[in-house]
């Protein structure tokens, strides 16, 4: 009972694909790839028009990340050759704003914080390191460093939303509601790890152990009002597990399995409104999970190559075309 | 970068691929001593805890050893299932080839060889399992000896085939990765020898001609099953070279770069691009053996490495064992680790301080100490970005539930010239199909405006009872007759009880059709006061519709001769007081003696004060049940009813808020009953309090309530609430005629969310017209920005943007508002609309808006009523007050905007307490119920629809003319010719603050404008039925009145106590001449607040105005008897309803010319035929049109008559 409908087949790429992400309203699509270079298409009703095509990578990228567009047209971009390079449209041309070399490696996931404390990057290397970038403006970035944040490597970043947990929605207008900087992260040495900001200063958190291999990707669920926080990890493993936490201070954290899957899962994606996960596995396969009224997870689709609607669809186009 | 570091000298094996931890055994090395001459051996197992950043690795379990060891492998054979466990193997340099569970190794230590063999005569130094068969293991040593052994069977290896001549030292085997059965062996001379083991002989032997290649190494491709590398140990030709078994004459490849004779070589798994080599030349290598090229160079040791090994588990991990005597474990991914490492290089500086430089017979290369230098050179990863990290596949969620995905289909084994097509998709995911289908469903319902027949389907497809009850009730709010039909609902059926009302008063009643006969409702009330029949109750429903005025004029006339009675008893003082007109005394002693109609009946010819006081006496005095409620009738106190009645009597108290209420109070007493209801908390009554908060058009209590014991957190259930609450929300509007702003918070909350899942599931435009209008809040405006910009083109019409700042963007981006309309735009249909005029401008406080919209157009009133924000009709955009570009999509509205100017003056009663009563669905209605129909007018039913254009069509295109359905006549084009008709329409528009009810949260169903009220000028159809509002308030009903009420716009309430509901009189001649016409004094006193400001009579009925007060004055001057001079000096008072019916041109023609006949019989003085005329309009006429005032004209006429005037 669960549709998917291919609206758009794009670009015919040679060169590995990495990522690619729709903007806030999903009127523009980033891409990153092998041939160190982004591109951003404007693909409003259906379209395809290329319109930026930024080179500054000396390396594979391996992902983009749009920030807010209240911030303006914003694009971070990380990459093997360890740089982070924040992108930028000014009077429609896109130029760089901001190059981070930092890293000491590979830069594996850029992830921008909620809106509500402003232009924040957060960085994840496999030089162990998350590298967090604050915008202060006028030109300047305020660099923070949590060295060795995972051993051998931190493959994911992503940002709690800005909801004190525990609390509704509704904040109260006109005060800007005390919110605590957290993010997530997995990497190499297997664990999902917490971070908040105290006083400044970014502390761990808490370490989540389930995993028996890398953690690939890491995804902090969207709020949705509720008190509950919900992370989704995933794995060389082959696992995938949704941790959630219902105690306000934010420390009871427990794990359920999603699947265990036969290969490595690359990727979690949440739903803007936080229901369902797109997982994308290393048969090149996406699948997408829904937690039913029970709270069991269950597979609604697979959204893969040579099955669904998806590819069918597809096939049509590339006939019609 | 060094992760792990430990002071071994040993040959090492890591922990399979499958098993967790990442374990590395090591064994004692041969032929190799360490820095402490320890002569002893042992296999140790380390656990690599990555997340513990020091360089210690964890000792997990030892064994000793009697030999030490020439190479070790860890299979898979004898794994458990956690993918713990499986067996290590030792070639030892005796020959002994000995099996192991590591297992008990960490454990006891105890039964940990679990098979020996010294099949072998020299040093094992080649040992290889096979990646299929994970039994079979390959081993080598001297004397061209190559066992395979399977674990499953240890004591009897086979061999591959007849042993290679000359007799060499095997230095290595290898399985092949692709195909199970060859095994490749090599020899330091240089040679490789394939087999196969199917045939059991070799099949190919490889070497070049050089004679310098000393094979240290050789390893399969890990994908391409003919290819392999041999690495040479020789100083002479430190290559690699790489052969391909299809073409064998000569290498395929050259790997040069090493310096010195390689040592060790491996090929990682999980890149087949990355092949390790270490060499005498203290270099550790990482090749791209596809291009040849060096991709990473180790910064090591200054000593050499004997064995390297790629971590099979984590592939960017591997271990070096270096002469030194230590086992370090580096990733290749860059990083540095300065702090440890300045520490084990003291360590390792003591170490070396303290040895003795014995030689010990091994090539041991001249040993240097390290220097204790800060290492903080930054290590740089593979120049090649290792296939690992490369992630193949992705997906990720974008706005509106569209879905990115792409993948990278693995690339052949060999480089193909073609390159391999990658593609990005993008699909819309949508995962509530139910959900969906009803919210398109809604929509088409929204849109089309055919709420009656989406109601029908819901009760048709109710699953419950209650869920059946609660659509019975909104579809009832978008019939003609609401209250009557709520009534029905409720289980009061007007014809069935006056059937049961017949048969207990024990007469063959014939209902006539539009209710009870004033006569058996005037006996009716009798008994009530009199014999407190049981069946009260029910005659105090149905008896509202007796008008007071009919009731009276029903009183015995013609008694015939009888006796008046002065005894001094009770009797005798009665007719004794009444013959002195001392009415007061003529009552009190009546009610004394209990004669409680007699009582009444004086009172209300003794004046209105004696007339309030009787009753109060006589309800202060009855205490049972039925008391209560008539005295709630008879007082009009509701309040007490549905504050203190039984729960269980719900149902009861609300019919009788919908048959009595006042329209002010309707609402304020159904949420009252509502609330007692809801505060059960029970699920029951919460549904009964839903009825309620329906009846009452409260739709924040409804969502309220609703929350209470459904759940609206599925989208299914969700969509359950939004359904109620569009359809309550439209009957509300079509009632009203404007638009139905919701700020309840709650709501908008649930809208929110609705909307957020409709743009979830792609529904974006669907999404936009739910989202209230004129919120602040920050997570509706931002989802408000969202789905505009998300739509892209399509969303033109639409809401201007809350463009953030950016300045760039809106040069960039055409303006969605300057767009032209699409024409598939969809009509929004709920959106809550009402824009206050103060209202800001639609920003998220948090963002600074980029456009802050110049106006609206001239001629909108500030507080202009509001369309559905996020329609896309072009004719809708200019409705909105602050949107950007007015220009295009004014002009449909220019027609409306007279109509907010016929000011305070078009309404006569434009204060407030008219508007929050009087809706025009029910007004209308009031008009055309009367049985007999009069030809002009309007057929029952047909008004309420006729005001659709401009109540419920609020997705309708706004010129009304193109309104579909519409009874478009009535109010186009002659609308400002009306000059003070009040146009319907204005209603929405209507710019007077004090009649408009704020459409806040609290009040949105209840307050109808004041302006809605106004019925359809004269001129466009038949003459209204509804008199002039003040009239209205007081005047007597009809029966049918209340019927045609709508919950929220219940009818007026009688005046005096007796049922609102009268007697529906056909032919008013009826009436009794010189019938007391008493109560209609009340009335009367209310009249002058509400006369707000008078207009002129039309012209041409001045002559009306000039005959009847002349004929009033002449009967003044003539009358002797003080009644009768009482009764003139009412009907002077009372005609004043006429003028103002006059004044606002409300009177149909049917009505005026009646009355222009009546007034030339008057002149005339041909009075008879005055009333015979007079019995023909009301005959024919709407009562309650007119019923202010023809009963005082017939009976200033009969007086005029009887005086002869």
């Amino acid at each position: 009972n669960y549709l998917f409908a291919c609206l758009a087949q794009y670009f015919t790429v040679t060169e590995f694909q990495h990522d690619a992400q729709m903007d806030y309203y999903g009127t523009r699509l980033a891409t990153c790839s092998s041939d160190r270079t982004v591109k951003i298409f404007d693909v409003r009703n259906g379209g395809q028009i290329l319109v930026a095509d930024l080179r500054g990578h000396e390396g594979p990228v391996w992902q983009v990340a749009w920030a807010h567009p209240m911030f303006g047209n914003i694009l971070a971009s990380c990459s093997y050759d360890r740089k982070v390079i924040v992108w930028k449209e000014e009077n429609g041309a896109w130029d760089k704003m901001y190059e981070y070399t930092g890293h000491e490696s590979s830069v594996n996931s850029v992830c921008w914080g909620p809106y509500d404390f402003g232009l924040i990057l957060a960085c994840g290397s496999s030089d162990g390191a998350i590298s967090l970038l604050t915008f202060t403006g006028d030109q300047q970035w305020d660099v923070k460093k949590i060295s060795n944040a995972h051993t051998i490597g931190c493959n994911a970043v992503s940002w709690a939303p800005a909801v004190v947990p525990g609390s509704l929605i509704d904040q109260p207008t006109g005060q800007k509601p005390n919110y605590v900087k957290r993010f997530v992260s997995g990497g190499c040495d297997n664990l999902v790890k917490l971070w908040k900001e105290e006083e400044g200063q970014w502390k761990e958190d808490q370490k989540l152990e389930a995993h028996s291999d890398w953690v690939r990707d890491v995804g902090w669920a969207p709020s949705i009002g509720l008190p509950t926080s919900t992370i989704a990890s995933c794995s060389q493993d082959g696992r995938v597990f949704i941790w959630t936490c219902d105690d306000p201070a934010g420390n009871t954290w427990s794990a359920k399995l999603l699947h265990k899957f036969n290969d490595v899962v690359w990727h979690v994606s949440w739903s803007i409104t936080g229901n369902i996960l797109a997982v994308s596995g290393g048969d090149n396969k996406v699948t997408l999970w829904k937690e039913s009224m029970d709270g069991q997870w269950a597979c609604i689709s697979d959204v893969s190559k040579g099955q669904g609607a998806v590819s069918t669809i597809t096939d049509t186009q590339q006939n019609e075309q | 970068m060094r992760l792990k570091e430990i002071q071994r000298t040993a040959h090492q094996a890591w922990s399979p691929a499958g098993h967790h931890p990442i374990y590395l055994a090591l064994g004692t090395s041969a032929q190799q001593l360490d820095a402490s001459f320890n002569t002893t051996a042992a296999l140790e197992i380390f656990e690599m805890d990555f997340s513990d950043p020091s360089l210690d690795m964890e000792l997990k379990g030892s064994l000793p050893t009697s030999n030490r060891l020439h190479s070790i492998v860890w299979v898979n054979f004898g794994m458990g299932a956690d993918g713990t466990g499986g067996r290590l193997v030792g070639g030892s340099e005796n020959g002994t080839l000995t099996v192991y569970n590591p297992e008990d190794i960490m454990t006891s230590g105890a039964d940990a060889i679990v098979g020996q063999s010294d099949k072998h005569t020299g040093p094992v130094r080649a040992l290889d399992f096979n990646p299929f068969q994970n039994n079979l293991l390959a081993s080598g040593a001297n004397d061209s000896e190559i066992y395979i052994w399977d674990l499953n069977n240890f004591s009897s290896p086979m061999t591959p085939g007849a042993k290679t001549q000359p007799a060499e030292d095997i230095s290595v085997v290898s399985w092949n990765r692709q195909v199970q059965h060859i095994l490749a062996s090599a020899n330091p001379s240089g040679k490789a020898v394939v087999w196969d083991l199917r045939k059991n002989e070799p099949i190919i032997k490889i070497s070049d001609h050089s004679n310098r290649m000393h094979c240290s190494g050789m390893l399969w491709h890990p994908d391409v099953a003919t290819q392999l590398v041999l690495a040479s140990e020789d100083d002479r030709l430190p290559v690699i070279q790489m052969w391909d078994l299809r073409f064998a004459t000569s290498p395929l490849k050259v790997l040069e770069n090493h310096t010195r004779g390689i040592l060790s070589i491996s090929w990682s798994q999980a890149d087949p691009e990355l092949l390790l080599s270490s060499a005498k030349d203290n270099r550790i290598l990482c090749w791209n053996p596809n291009t040849g090229e060096v991709i990473y160079e180790l910064p090591t040791t200054n000593q050499w490495c004997f064995d390297v090994q790629w971590c099979p588990r984590n592939p960017a991990l591997l271990s070096a064992a270096s002469f030194d005597g230590r086992i370090t474990v580096y990733s290749v991914m860059g990083g540095s680790l300065t702090a440890q490492q300045q520490s084990t290089v003291d360590k390792i500086s003591s170490s070396f301080d303290a040895m003795d430089p014995f030689g010990t017979g091994q090539t041991l290369p001249p040993l240097q100490v390290p220097q204790p230098t800060a290492q903080t050179t930054i290590i740089p990863p593979l120049k090649k970005p290792p296939k690992w990290v490369r992630r193949p596949v992705g997906a990720s969620f974008a706005f509106g539930g569209k879905l990115v995905t792409f993948e990278n289909p693995k690339p052949p084994p060999v480089q193909s010239p073609q390159p391999v097509p990658r593609h990005v998709f993008m699909s819309q995911v949508t995962t509530e199909t139910e959900f969906l289908q009803r919210s398109r469903e809604l929509q088409a319902a929204l849109q089309s405006g055919s709420f009656n027949n989406y109601c029908q389907t819901k009760i048709q497809t109710a699953k419950s009872d209650a869920e059946q009850d609660i659509w019975k009730f909104l579809l009832v709010n978008f019939e003609d007759e609401a209250r009557i039909k709520f009534l029905r609902l409720l289980g009061f059926s007007k014809d069935e009880l006056e059937t049961k009302i017949s048969k207990c008063l024990g007469k063959n009643f014939q209902p006539n059709g539009h209710g009870v006969d004033a006569k058996d409702l005037a006996e009716k009330m009798l008994q009530l006061s009199t014999e407190r029949s049981d069946d009260a109750t029910g005659a105090a429903g149905t008896s509202g519709s007796v008008s007071p005025s009919d009731f009276f004029s029903q009183t015995p006339k013609d008694n015939a001769n009888f006796q008046i009675p002065v005894t001094c008893d009770t009797d005798g003082l009665i007719s004794q007081a009444l013959l002195v007109g001392n009415f007061e005394g003529a009552v009190d002693l009546c009610l004394n003696d209990g004669r409680y109609a007699e009582a009444i009946l004086l009172a209300i010819s003794g004046g209105e004060e004696l007339l309030k006081k009787t009753q109060q006496k006589y309800l202060s005095k009855q205490k049972n049940n039925i008391s209560m409620l008539i005295s709630s009738v008879v007082t009009q106190n509701w309040k007490d009813i549905v504050e203190s009645c039984e729960l269980d009597n719900w149902k009861e108290a609300l019919a009788a808020l919908l048959t009595y209420a006042h329209p002010e109070d309707f609402a304020r007493l159904c949420d009252t009953l509502g609330g007692r209801l809801e505060c059960e908390r029970t699920e029951k009554r919460c549904l009964q309090a839903c009825l309620c908060y329906i009846c009452s058009g409260n739709i924040e209590k409804l969502v309220e309530c609703w929350a209470v014991h459904r759940d609206c957190s599925s989208p299914l259930g969700l969509e359950d609430l939004v359904e109620k609450v569009m359809m309550l929300r439209k009957s509300i509007e079509r009632l009203r005629n404007s638009e139905v702003a919701v700020q309840s918070p709650i709501l908008a909350e649930k809208l929110t969310r609705y909307a957020g899942i409709l743009a979830a599931e792609g529904s974006l435009s669907t999404a936009m017209s739910y989202l209230p209008e004129n919120s602040e809040q920050p997570g509706i405006t931002m989802l408000k920005d969202r789905l505009f910009h998300a739509q892209g083109e399509s969303a033109v019409g639409q809401q201007p943007p809350n463009s953030y700042n950016r300045p760039n963007v809106s040069t960039a981006k055409p303006t969605p508002a300057a767009q032209t309309p699409a024409p598939k735009a969809q009509i929004m249909p709920p959106a809550p609309s009402q824009v206050a005029p103060q209202q800001q401008p639609q920003v998220p406080s948090l963002f600074t808006p980029q456009v802050v919209p110049a106006n609206t157009g001239p001629g909108l009133p500030p507080s202009s009523h509001v369309l559905p924000p996020s329609a896309p009709r072009p004719t809708m955009r200019p409705s909105y007050p602050q949107h950007p570009a007015p220009a295009p999509g004014f002009l449909p509205h220019q027609p409306f905007q007279p109509q907010p100017m016929p000011g305070p003056s078009a309404f006569p009663p434009p204060g407030p307490p008219m508007s929050a009563a009087n809706l025009p669905g029910p007004l209308l209605q009031s008009s055309t119920s009367p049985p007999g129909g009069m030809p002009p007018m309007p057929s029952p039913g047909v008004p309420p629809t006729s005001f659709m254009p401009s109540t419920s069509l609020p997705s309708g295109p706004m010129p009304p003319s193109s309104q579909p359905g519409a009874p478009v006549p009535m109010y186009p084009g002659g609308l400002h010719s009306q000059g003070p008709v009040p146009p319907m329409a204005a209603g929405p528009y209507n710019p007077m603050g004090s009649g408009y009810p704020q459409g806040g949260p609290g009040a949105p169903a209840v307050k109808p404008f004041p302006t809605t009220a106004v019925p359809p000028p004269p001129s466009t159809g038949p003459q209204e039925g509804w008199n002039d509002p003040p009239a209205v308030r007081g005047g007597p009903r009809k029966k049918k009145v209340p019927d045609n009420y709508t919950p929220p716009a219940p009818i007026t309430a009688p005046v005096m106590g007796f049922p609102a509901e009268a007697p529906q009189h056909h032919d008013h001649a009826q009436v009794p001449p010189g019938a007391p016409q008493e109560p209609s004094v009340q009335l009367l006193q209310q009249l002058p607040a509400e006369r707000v400001e008078q207009k002129e009579i039309p012209a041409e009925h001045m002559v009306l105005k000039s005959t009847f007060d002349s004929l009033v004055q002449r009967c003044q001057l003539a009358a002797g008897d003080p009644q009768t001079k009482r009764k003139l000096d009412d009907a002077a008072k009372r005609l004043g309803y006429l003028y103002d019916k006059l004044r606002d041109q409300s009177l149909s023609p049917n009505i005026l010319n009646g009355l222009h006949e009546i007034s030339r019989c008057v002149a005339s003085q041909n009075y008879q035929r005055g009333l015979e005329v007079h019995t023909q309009v009301v005959s024919s006429s709407n009562f309650s049109e007119i019923s202010a005032f023809m009963p005082i004209l017939k009976v200033v006429m009969t007086i005029a008559n009887r005086l002869g005037v």
